[in-house]
């Protein structure tokens, strides 16, 4: 399996998986201009490699502020994560609001109500 | 900035990037927290300046912007002001328009048939932008369009939304 880890930037997050830990993160702002190519390689790495993570995988998004662009590529990003457990695999995800957010609160709800999949969301961040 | 305390104005003119957003974001979170106090609509109305710059740095002919946000008595007014091709402005108005068409259950449908569409627009968009605000406003917002010269128009893009809650 590639290795899975960019870097965060100013406008864009960390992305990481880490196999000794069994966690994928997704850590940071993300305002890109164009999310659609920013979020391409990690939609392509779960394509590839999805189906061979471990059962008990854990996804885990902490993003304090992102744009509607990136709004759209995360809903990519978590539909190859639910075509996965769909065919069996055991993941949970984890979506991380700040105390007292509207933003980030509704958009784990939006992808939860979209998306029919069990999406945690639970006050706090983390960090890569 | 005017720190008066019903008035709060920020105005910027000139070239935008992708930096420029991410400090346009960190000053305006301060503003608004510094103005409106803790409340946990901040990032929304935030949120709103973002998407517009977000569409003045993805659809301009020119790379500069004027962009106004002011606070008056219990009342947000984001206002951004950017050159565009024939075809972005008409793209942009016709947007704007549509969103006036709409109630708001139908806004939110829209909204979930654009994040479902698959591919983004060639500029990068989702085109979920000008949605994702009329989700917070409603049909409180406007579109402007001037001809200016060639195949480049004036934008003016205008939301506000009150602060009551």
């Amino acid at each position: 399996m590639e290795p899975l880890h960019i870097p965060a930037s100013h406008n864009t997050p960390a992305i990481s998986y880490k196999p000794e830990h069994a966690w994928f993160r997704v850590v940071g702002n993300s305002i890109p201009e164009n999310a659609s190519t920013f979020y391409a390689p990690v939609v392509a790495w779960l394509k590839t490699y999805v189906n061979e993570l471990p059962d008990g995988c854990s996804f885990e998004f902490s993003l304090p502020y992102f744009n509607s662009s990136t709004l759209k590529a995360l809903y990519t990003v978590l539909m190859e994560i639910k075509l996965a457990m769909a065919k069996g695999k055991r993941f949970s995800v984890t979506w991380y609001v700040e105390e007292d957010d509207d933003f980030m609160q509704e958009a784990g709800e939006t992808y939860q109500e979209m998306l029919g999949m069990k999406i945690s969301i639970i006050p706090g961040h983390i960090e890569i | 900035m005017n720190s008066a305390k019903d008035i709060n104005l920020l105005e910027y003119k000139g070239q935008i990037s992708s930096e420029l957003r991410i400090h346009l974001l960190d000053l305006l979170q301060c503003a608004a927290l510094i103005n409106l106090g803790r409340r946990s609509d901040l990032k929304k109305l935030v949120g709103i300046a973002l998407e517009l710059l977000d569409n003045a740095q993805r659809h301009n002919a020119a790379n500069e912007v004027d962009f106004r946000w002011e606070i008056r008595d219990d009342e947000l007014v984001v206002t951004i002001t950017n050159k565009a091709s024939s075809t972005d402005a008409h793209r942009l108005a016709e947007a704007v328009e549509s969103i006036h068409r709409m109630n708001p259950e139908e806004i939110t449908e829209a909204f979930k048939r654009q994040m479902t569409t698959e591919g983004f627009g060639e500029n990068g968009g989702a085109g979920l932008g000008i949605l994702q605000i009329a989700r917070k406003v409603g049909n409180q917002i406007s579109a402007h369009i001037e001809p200016l010269q060639d195949d480049e128009y004036l934008c003016t893009s205008k939301v506000s939304t009150s602060l009551r809650r």
